[in-house]
């Protein structure tokens, strides 16, 4: 246990890819959102403005989830650390940094539901459908999607490191063709609106346990494919 | 002695190739081997299998009488950094070594900022940005401050100028005297190593080759050096595994320790005896035993095999 405490404190040790970055890529997403929201008020534009800047950050953790595999995995191994500790401490430094963010987002939203979006009817943190269900739906809404970020990248990199390139563009491809012949085939029974009557009936917290669901999928497949993985 | 290492049959296959054949060998407690061959004879591969950052196709590898895979009673008491050893982006030295300390129970901070001196390693630095001999200081540094109870050395002295090899060896055999432990220093600058060496394996090919004490090694081969019939006259009968000649003066090179008579009967011929560098011998018996298997001469080989050894 101790040995897997202090792989979140090797992948930590270099502060700038978990804190400094993801805080400077939403420092940044948030001042240019701002911004522009500012210049569209002064032209005297009505009505809320919302932006996607917020998910400036969430792509960051897609790329933290490859490189805490590719960079840290092979460092870690010299270190005589198992693939085991090196997994579970990799995924709780994801977790602990994921909560960090959540937590960012749900006092960015009180603080916009606060100042009636800065003053100006601008919403940066806030997505309305996610934020009316409450700040702890929210904050594990907001958990769950940085998680899930985090995850994909985290497999699709084990996946490269066990299997190569090759494969894993044969496997990405793979799903692509699987997601389009599911949208097909959704299209032929005419079932779209009941499929979205569904995830609407879903609500914030029922959307995310299925990213609970997904994350705990590409998670433990993720372990399968380092057990065996050479740095 | 005790065996910290036992290795039985041990085999890795490549898709195409086989880089560990049937490979049965063990290592014993607080002693200095070195694990010699050429570039891609295998030593790598071995190692890495010990460790368990690699899978054997087949065989058996127990250290400190445990599997290593996944097992941290026995991990945590190894050190391997590895020549082409990976580091996290962005971090410099001086995080590569914050993190080693976290994880080796005998980390010695005081030795690993006394070598970070020795070897003017810039610590401020990411390690992306320092030179192939920087590089390898670190592995270096990491390997010694771990005080691991078995730690290997994968061609360490990459890079490294003459001068801090030689703060390497030193430091190695200080560190080495005052806290023993088992090391295990893989290399082709063999004679540039060959005086810290206990004992020898040599990997030729994924086969083990020779696996001897080094001062054993030493006495197994001979130089005969003088006129080439009296020479000649004299080697008859024996195993020779090289012979150069300049005009009349040939030097042949003979397996097998030499008897008080047999020094009795060259000093009579007026024959010299030169002794064999373990280099030379390892390079003209991995040749001998390349030679013997394609069937080609020692000869032709010789001018090919050794450059490709350094």
């Amino acid at each position: 246990m101790n040995r897997t405490l202090n792989v979140v404190r090797l992948q930590l040790v270099n502060k700038q890819t978990y804190i400094w970055v993801p805080l400077i890529v939403l420092g940044g997403a948030f001042a240019i959102t701002l911004a522009i929201y500012a210049i569209i008020a002064g032209a005297g534009a009505e009505g809320p403005m919302y932006g996607g800047g917020a998910q400036a950050p969430l792509w960051y953790f897609l790329v933290v989830g490859i490189q805490a595999l590719t960079l840290t995995f092979p460092f870690s191994q010299a270190l005589s650390v198992t693939r085991r500790e090196f997994y579970l401490g990799t995924l709780l430094t994801a977790a602990i940094t994921s909560a960090i963010l959540a937590v960012v987002f749900v006092l960015g939203a009180l603080v916009e539901y606060a100042t009636n979006g800065w003053g100006m009817n601008g919403w940066f943190f806030v997505i309305p459908w996610v934020s009316e269900s409450g700040f702890l739906i929210a904050g594990l809404f907001y958990f769950v999607v940085a998680m899930l970020f985090f995850v994909i990248g985290f497999w699709s990199a084990t996946v490269f490191k066990r299997f190569g390139s090759m494969w894993l563009t044969i496997v990405l491809v793979g799903l692509g063709i699987l997601l389009v012949a599911v949208m097909w085939f959704i299209g032929v029974l005419g079932a779209w609106a009941r499929v979205f009557a569904w995830i609407g009936a879903q609500g914030v917290v029922g959307i995310s346990l299925w990213g609970v669901l997904v994350v705990a999928v590409l998670a433990a497949s993720a372990f399968l494919t380092l057990r065996r993985a050479v740095p | 002695m005790t065996s910290v290492i036992e290795v039985k049959s041990l085999t890795k296959r490549y898709r195409d190739t086989l880089a560990v054949d049937d490979v049965s060998f063990a290592i014993e407690q607080n002693r200095i081997y070195g694990l010699l061959g050429r570039n891609g004879a295998g030593k790598t591969t071995v190692m890495s299998i010990l460790t368990a950052q690699n899978f054997a196709t087949s065989g058996e590898v127990r250290v400190f009488g445990e599997q290593p895979y996944e097992n941290t009673r026995v991990l945590s008491r190894m050190c391997f950094v590895r020549e082409s050893q990976k580091y996290p982006e962005d971090a410099t030295a001086r995080h590569a070594f914050g993190m080693a300390r976290l994880f080796f129970p005998r980390w010695d901070q005081p030795l690993a900022d006394r070598l970070i001196d020795d070897f003017q390693l810039p610590t401020k630095r990411t390690i992306k940005k320092l030179s192939r001999g920087q590089l390898s200081a670190v592995g270096v540094i990491i390997g010694l401050a771990s005080r691991a109870e078995i730690t290997f050395f994968d061609e360490p002295y990459l890079g490294l100028d003459a001068v801090a090899r030689q703060i390497f060896y030193d430091r190695l055999l200080e560190d080495y005297a005052t806290h023993p432990r088992t090391v295990i220093l893989s290399s082709h600058l063999i004679d540039e190593v060959s005086n810290l060496l206990e004992r020898v394996l040599v990997i030729d090919r994924g086969r083990i080759i020779m696996d001897e004490e080094t001062d054993a090694v030493r006495d197994r081969a001979a130089n005969i050096v003088g006129d080439s019939a009296a020479v000649d006259a004299f080697v008859a009968g024996r195993e020779v595994i090289h012979r150069e000649s300049l005009g009349r003066v040939s030097s042949v090179t003979v397996l097998g320790a030499l008897t008080p008579a047999d020094r009795a009967r060259l000093a009579a011929a007026g024959l010299d005896v030169a002794p064999v560098s373990l280099q030379q011998l390892i390079v003209r018996t991995t040749q001998h035993a390349a030679g013997n298997g394609v069937g080609e001469s020692a000869a032709d080989a010789a001018t090919t095999e050794e450059g490709a050894l350094r």
